[in-house]
């Protein structure tokens, strides 16, 4: 399996159960990147909107795909398109955060992004 | 499986010098409350505080809140698993200390959310504003890494609450309830007549600061299983889950678990309340298919003809609450979902991220994308600067006077999903 | 207090002028109440007074739709109103249609508060809720006491700029936009309630109505099409000149069916638009722009396709209601199953 992500955790510690694609780019980046693979035929195996944190508030974002492809999966275009209207619709609201310690927070979404992807790395390693 | 429960109602919370409660009011010790707390060594330091009805004062963030109980008859104790042996518990009779809670407070990440003001408009969207509340403030030891800290903040809530609970072990009660779920073949030979109805909890179980633990046991690794509603009352589901304060289920609102109350409420008279089925929210979409199969599977098997689904937080688990829906429907038995929305601060957007035709009964927490303006408090209990960082605030949230735009997404249970509030949207 | 000046917008029957026939009642307007303007008058009470009522007939008012509601808006505010109330137009398509013009075209030229009542089938419902409050009316004139209940508090709210509330509160059609408001009971006991009700069979009202999934699937592809026979069909209106079915310029009340034999180009002189939603100056010197039936003849001719169907059937489209449509669908399909028709085109404008 492929993980996309802009995640810099996993740009200096990568998971050795997949294969990462690290990009620059934004939360919705992300969502464009895999949305073209399901599109080129790779099947979604994680929930793009994967946790509470919300669109317009983190920048990480994580997302597991199939390494192999077939033909278009609906199921995964119709999740990866609703996640991006989500996005959009979060973003007309960008969080500009006055927390004057951006490192950190930067660092905790990061945490967050990470722990949960992890939890789905593990899940699909299983198997 | 019969509970009942005894509500010792309180009406003031006070330190003094002997932990006890009396004519509806709980005194505590603080120094031992603290050195009980100060016991966990991921803890630096524990302040406590008091904050009641109509004051004018702020809490946040907000990290947990949870009811004081304490199991006086029956098998096992209250947070099975936790702060208890794992004994099966949700009969005998539990005490409650009603009017009463604990509300942890404690900065884990620099987002951290949750606000509960006790008067002002705020007050009207938190469920909170009309407790008695002993607010207990913990700092972690330097450099302690968030899951340890969310850890050590959960504890800490428990054994508070678990303290004041002890509190009421051999009080009267000033009113007694009762519940009671028959065996699936008792049930059927008492109410033949009656629909079957079983609940549906989605418990939030998606890792790192998104977790629910079922008698210690974090959900997530758990797959779709049966509970006796009462259980839900001794504890033996807490949260773990620090996200999304308006949307996120405290303990509290486990304990207080209203669609559990409300079926009962009904149950041997509209309809027969047969049992719960919780089921868990992942991110792993073969595991959400999985997780959604067996709710079915397991309604069908229970022979229910209705259930309610409710949810929690937003995004990913609004795909598996249109899952558990479609899947159940499918099997030819009605269901009514409830969740909240996120329609954008001008409510014109689409308020969920997944949709279906056969969700076609839902029940709305209301629209937590709504701003609002919550005027300075007098007093402010936790961390004041945090208000740039909440989850539904921003930057020039918090204004010189004190006072905070924020969207309700940044207050404690304001569009909470199990129905528990009157806050709905059209 | 200062009572408020009301001017209220009816059609030509509520006016007592006449029924269908007088449908082309050019726009003219009287002092205080007419009609049902009695029932708002009892309503207000004393605090707000129909100074003058604007009256037009449906069928000139959706054919002129630019002059029309200028000269509406003109004797509007020539009465400088506070407030604007059209209708109730129950679930007459062409007067809704109407309504919804003249009420968003008060609320964005005139910057007056202005509401009117539908039923909720009512074409003008989805093409006017979002830019003005409809208030939710029963189907028939039946419903006019209810409807003047709830619109007359409702408009004095908004001529004093008062809050609205949720849509379930006030009684406006939920217009996709929601807003908060404090129930009775608590979601769990809404949630038993509702659940109840749906397993008994009873009605219930859903709090968020999930978004509108129509999905048709596909028929697979046709698989010879030099082969087939090919009908057209369309709800850009396009009659045989004279329109003897009378087919309406909107809101369509029926669909026609026309035998083409032997006709191989639609011209000024015998084909012309029913249609009362674009402009009709191109499909009325030429009529294939919107129903090709010229390319398909020489499709015909050169063995493209197997053959053109006898006849083609059109209706209107415009503000023609969803119910409608699949009704005329459903008969217009079956003929063509009948006949043998393998492929539909479809125009539409």
């Amino acid at each position: 399996m492929i993980l996309i992500t802009n995640n810099p955790k996993f740009q200096k510690d990568p998971d050795p159960r997949c294969d990462t694609e690290y990009m620059a780019g934004s939360y919705r980046d992300v969502l464009i990147v895999v949305r073209d693979m399901i599109h080129q035929g790779h099947k979604l195996l994680s929930h793009p909107l994967s946790g509470s944190v919300k669109p317009n508030e983190t920048p990480y974002k994580s997302i597991l795909i199939s390494k192999s492809t077939g033909s278009l999966d609906v199921d995964s275009l119709q999740i990866i398109e609703d996640s991006i209207s989500t996005c959009d619709k979060f973003m007309k609201n960008p969080v500009k955060y006055g927390y004057n310690n951006q490192d950190a927070l930067l660092a905790d979404f990061s945490e967050i992004d990470h722990g949960l992807i992890e939890v789905a790395i593990a899940s699909a390693s299983s198997r | 499986m019969k509970l009942e429960l005894g509500n010792i109602f309180i009406h003031d919370i006070q330190f003094d010098r002997l932990s006890r409660v009396e004519k509806g009011i709980i005194y505590i010790n603080e120094e031992e409350l603290k050195a009980h707390l100060l016991e966990d060594e991921n803890i630096r330091s524990v302040s406590c505080d008091i904050a009641k009805p109509g004051e004018s004062v702020r809490i946040m963030p907000v990290k947990d809140v949870i009811e004081p109980r304490v199991k006086v008859e029956g098998e096992g104790g209250v947070f099975p698993g936790i702060l208890s042996k794992v004994d099966t518990v949700g009969s005998g009779r539990t005490n409650v200390l009603k009017g009463a809670a604990v509300v942890t407070t404690g900065k884990i990440v620099g987002f951290q959310e949750g606000i509960v003001d006790m008067s002002g408009p705020g007050a009207d969207y938190t469920p909170f504003s009309k407790l008695n509340n002993l607010v207990v403030i913990c700092e972690p030891i330097e450099g302690l890494k968030q899951h340890a800290h969310e850890k050590a903040l959960r504890f800490a809530g428990l054994k508070a609450a678990t303290y004041l609970g002890q509190l009421a072990k051999d009080l009267e009660a000033d009113e007694v309830e009762s519940f009671e779920t028959l065996s699936l073949i008792e049930g059927i030979r008492q109410y033949p007549d009656l629909p079957r109805v079983a609940y549906v909890q989605m418990l939030q179980t998606q890792g790192l600061l998104h977790d629910t633990y079922v008698y210690g046991v974090d959900m997530k690794q758990s797959l779709t299983t049966m509970l006796y509603p009462t259980e839900l009352m001794d504890g033996a589901i807490i949260s773990g889950n620090c996200v999304s304060a308006c949307d996120k289920n405290t303990t509290y609102h486990h304990l207080n678990n209203p669609v559990v109350r409300d079926l009962y409420a009904k149950h041997g008279k509209e309809l027969n309340f047969v049992g719960m089925i919780i089921t868990n929210e992942n991110v792993y979409l073969a595991d959400k298919e999985r997780s959604s199969d067996w709710s079915a599977k397991l309604a069908e098997f229970l022979g229910v003809d209705g259930v309610i689904i409710s949810q929690e937080g937003f995004g990913n688990p609004d795909t598996d609450l249109i899952m558990n829906c479609k899947k159940i429907e499918a099997k030819g038995i009605k269901t009514v979902i409830i969740t909240d929305e996120y329609a954008g601060r001008d409510g014109a957007s689409q308020s969920l991220a997944d949709a279906d035709a056969s969700a076609d009964a839902v029940v709305t927490g209301g629209n937590a994308n709504m701003v609002v303006n919550l005027p300075p408090m007098e007093k402010v209990i936790g961390h004041v600067k945090v208000a740039d960082t909440i989850a539904g605030g921003f930057d020039g949230s918090l204004r010189p006077d004190g006072s905070i735009v924020v969207e309700l997404q940044a207050i404690t249970g304001a569009t909470n999903e199990l129905g528990f509030n009157r806050l709905s949207a059209r | 207090m200062a009572k408020f000046r009301v001017v209220h917008y009816i059609n030509q029957f509520f006016a007592q002028v006449g029924g269908e026939e007088k449908a082309d009642h050019r726009p003219e307007s009287r002092e205080g109440f007419v009609g049902p303007g009695m029932a708002f008058k009892a309503a207000f009470g004393d605090e707000a007074e129909i100074v003058g009522t604007v009256v037009c007939g449906d069928s000139y008012f959706n054919e002129n739709l630019e002059t029309a509601t200028k000269e509406v808006l003109d004797m509007i505010s020539s009465y400088k109103p506070d407030l604007v109330i059209a209708g109730p137009a129950f679930n007459a398509g062409r007067y809704g249609m109407a309504c919804g013009t003249v009420a968003a075209a008060v609320e964005k030229e005139l910057g007056i508060p202005a509401i009117t009542g539908m039923y909720k089938e009512n074409p003008g419902v989805d093409s006017f809720k979002k830019e003005i409050y409809i208030i939710e009316t029963k189907n028939s004139a039946a419903g006019m006491r209810d409807a003047v209940k709830v619109m007359a508090p409702f408009a004095l709210k908004l001529a004093a700029g008062e809050d609205v509330g949720a849509s379930a509160e006030e009684g406006y059609i939920p217009n996709g936009i929601r807003v908060n408001f404090f129930e009775q009971k608590r979601g769990s006991e809404r949630a038993v309630d509702m659940l109840l009700a749906k397993l008994a069979g009873k009605p219930f009202t859903t709090e968020f109505p999930m978004p509108d999934f129509d999905r048709v699937e596909p028929n697979p592809a046709v698989a010879d099409i030099s082969k087939s026979t090919i009908a057209l069909v369309t709800s850009g209106g396009i009659v045989p000149k004279g329109n003897p079915d009378r087919i309406e310029s909107s809101s369509a009340s029926k669909y026609g069916k026309y035998d083409i034999e032997g006709v191989f180009d639609l011209t000024e002189s015998t084909y012309e638009t029913a249609h009362g939603g674009y402009d009709p100056v191109y499909a009325n010197l030429d009529a294939d722009r919107v129903l090709p039936v010229d390319i398909l003849r020489e499709y015909e001719k050169a063995g493209k396709i197997g053959k053109l169907h006898r006849y083609f059937y059109s209706t209107t489209g415009n503000g023609t209601s969803v119910a409608n449509a699949k009704a005329y669908a459903a008969a217009i399909g079956k003929e063509l199953v009948a006949d043998g028709v393998d492929a539909v085109i479809l125009t539409s404008t």
